[in-house]
């Protein structure tokens, strides 16, 4: 039956709706192929009786099982391109290698341009103010405080801070610092974080 | 030299600054701390808060962390040595003392902005600044003309004789400020003047200055009537933070009250027997090691109308009539055994969900972080400072209970059987005794 494929594809994706799963290259192939033969009988058909209306249902109900796959097609595609948009605020510009395979070739190149679209609005954040730009996707909800306390748990040494301050970092001293500095010490385990 | 306004001229001159914390390790000093460290929070100032424990403590601390520090804060360290000499700071490095131990260095007193200090206490006599130091002027003297050379002699000899006279009088000026080291206002209770004059005075803030101003009393740092004086502030926002909150929050928030309580430590983390056994206001006058004094306690219990089994088990099982009844109870056993008054005005934290805590208590448990026998000194200072918060489930608290419990045991057991071997010395105004080695 016409369009039954493409709702096996539908289904397919909806079963995982939060991640992304492999671009279903056999089974999109297999649609535009029935999409074709669809195109080519109505031509056939329509081409061949100008007079004979009898076969105009016919030319009717094929015509809308095309649009019909066209359209969910597209909503497959536009639905992907939705789960790649989040993709690159949770992973950054660079994806890691599983999820760069799920990925077919136009939608990683639709990837790439988004993200550098993306960096070069983020970098003209406040030009006006001075800034350099603003890393949106580090903070994607508001932070419940800039600074945090964290206690030192080995001793590591010195730190330089983006503003240009040294500091300390030495066992059992408690140190007040701003969130974003302290995240990748925190996961080293040379912070502790105190809540 | 001392500071004026402590929210102008201290706490906003921090704002927007990286501050190094210097704190002392003992519990007025902890409190104190917890106190700047919230007030810090509020204000989003970051600073770096190092615990330390000596003279040395403090260099290497200081030699660690003064790159790209303005401003260091000292909480009851500090005040009584000459920092300048012996920290060796830049020009521009500004310190803040707030120090109970007293008197304070002349030097501290007398600097031109480089060391502040917050509290000015009116007990120090601090002596006056021209009878302390005096240009030195005597050697830059110009040859007089000829005619005048007599009585220029003799006027050289007047400035000497008076030099010397003043000489004389600066020794013993000094010499009677600085010969008793004793302790001033508690630096929490500093603290918390910063934080209402701030409007930051929360139940955490009175919590820990009534912890500090409870190990005061406790530990006989200052006399009772001081310790009074010094509690009344805090009594007074006490009531205030009381009137604010309205009835029906009073069992969803913690608070901190005023009651009446038994000053006996940590009795409500142990049994009433452990605590009256341990209690060093009173066990003494029980004479508990002698042969006679453990049937001297039964008969106290007795005649509180407390039965044995009772006593003996954890104070929170205890019936809920005698746990009721105990205040009065002790009071009135106590004149018979000629014990002083054992109850007084304490400071309690109720939180919602979990048993009343005595300020004393929290006084013996940080005691027992701080000189815990097995976790070293710089993390039982963070121990410390998480069992202050007063929210939430404090394990701190329970490790600093059981420590100070059995540190108490300890020292009863030392005591008694020192006493009950005479090994006390009596030696003229001293009594002294020799603690052996383990």
């Amino acid at each position: 039956m016409f369009g039954e494929k493409v709702i096996e594809l539908l289904k397919e994706a909806e079963r995982n709706s939060d991640t992304i799963d492999l671009y279903n290259d056999e089974k999109i192939r297999q649609i535009i192929q029935e999409m074709h033969i669809l195109f080519k009988m109505n031509m056939d058909d329509a081409n061949a009786t100008t007079e004979n209306k009898s076969l105009w249902t016919t030319v009717q109900v094929r015509h809308s099982a095309l649009e019909r796959n066209k359209r969910c097609l597209l909503a497959y595609l536009y639905n992907r391109m939705n789960k790649i948009k989040t993709l690159r605020w949770e992973f950054g510009s660079v994806l890691p290698p599983d999820v760069r395979e799920l990925l077919s070739d136009s939608e990683y190149e639709w990837f790439s341009k988004y993200s550098t679209n993306l960096a070069s609005y983020m970098r003209s954040l406040g030009e006006d103010i001075g800034y350099s730009g603003i890393d949106l996707t580090e903070n994607l909800r508001p932070p419940k405080s800039l600074y945090i306390e964290v206690l030192c748990v080995t001793d590591y040494g010195k730190l330089e801070l983006e503003d240009g301050d040294v500091i300390m970092l030495k066992k059992n001293s408690r140190h007040y610092l701003p969130t974003e500095e302290c995240q990748t010490l925190i996961r080293q385990g040379v912070l502790k974080q105190i809540i | 030299m001392f500071i004026e306004d402590i929210r102008n001229d201290f706490y906003n001159v921090l704002l927007g600054n990286r501050v190094l914390l210097l704190v002392h390790y003992d519990v007025d000093a902890v409190c104190a701390c917890k106190i700047l460290q919230d007030l810090f929070k509020c204000d989003n100032i970051s600073y770096t808060l190092v615990p330390v424990g000596g003279i040395s403590d403090l260099k290497t601390a200081y030699d660690e962390n003064n790159e790209e520090i303005k401003y260091v804060v000292l909480v009851n360290c500090g005040g009584t040595i000459d920092l300048v000499d012996i920290l060796q700071p830049e020009e521009d490095v500004v310190f803040f003392v707030l120090d109970s131990h007293k008197p304070t260095d002349i030097c501290n007193v007398y600097s031109d902005g480089q060391v502040r200090l917050i509290y000015k206490d009116d007990e120090e006599n601090i002596p006056n600044f021209d009878d302390i130091f005096r240009d030195d002027d005597e050697d830059e003297e110009e040859p007089e003309p000829e005619p005048e050379r007599r009585s220029a002699l003799e006027a050289a000899a007047e400035r000497r004789r008076a030099r010397k006279a003043w000489e004389e009088r600066r020794h013993a000026l000094m010499f009677n400020y600085t010969q008793f080291s004793y302790y001033g206002k508690p630096s929490a209770c500093v603290a918390l003047e910063i934080a209402a004059r701030a409007s930051r005075c929360t139940t955490a803030t009175l919590w820990s200055a009534a912890v500090a101003a409870a190990a005061h009393e406790a530990l006989h740092n200052r006399s009772p009537a001081r310790c009074l004086l010094d509690a009344e502030p805090l009594h007074r926002y006490v009531a205030a933070a009381q009137r604010h909150t309205a009835d029906d929050d009073t069992h969803r928030v913690a608070r901190v009250s005023v009651e009446k309580d038994a000053s006996l430590p940590l009795y409500r983390l142990w049994s009433l027997e452990g605590a009256l056994r341990h209690a060093g206001a009173l066990a003494p006058l029980l004479r508990l090691h002698a042969r006679s004094g453990a049937a001297r306690l039964r008969q106290l219990l007795a005649d509180m109308g407390f039965p044995l089994q009772q006593a003996r088990q954890a104070y929170r099982s205890m019936d809920v009539e005698l746990r009721r009844s105990m205040l009065t109870a002790l009071e009135a056993a106590a004149p018979k055994y000629k014990l002083p008054v054992p109850t007084r005005a304490t400071f309690l934290l109720h939180r919602p969900h979990a048993p009343p805590l005595s300020a004393l208590d929290m006084v013996y448990a940080i005691m027992a972080l701080i000189e815990h026998e097995t976790i070293p000194r710089a993390e039982g200072f963070q121990h410390a400072l998480a069992a202050l918060q007063v929210t939430g489930e404090n394990e701190a608290l329970k490790l600093g209970a059981a420590a100070a419990r059995r540190a108490l045991e300890a020292v009863a057991r030392l005591a008694n059987s020192i006493l009950s071997s005479r090994g006390l010395m009596l030696a003229g105004p001293f009594n002294y005794f020799i603690v052996q080695e383990v």
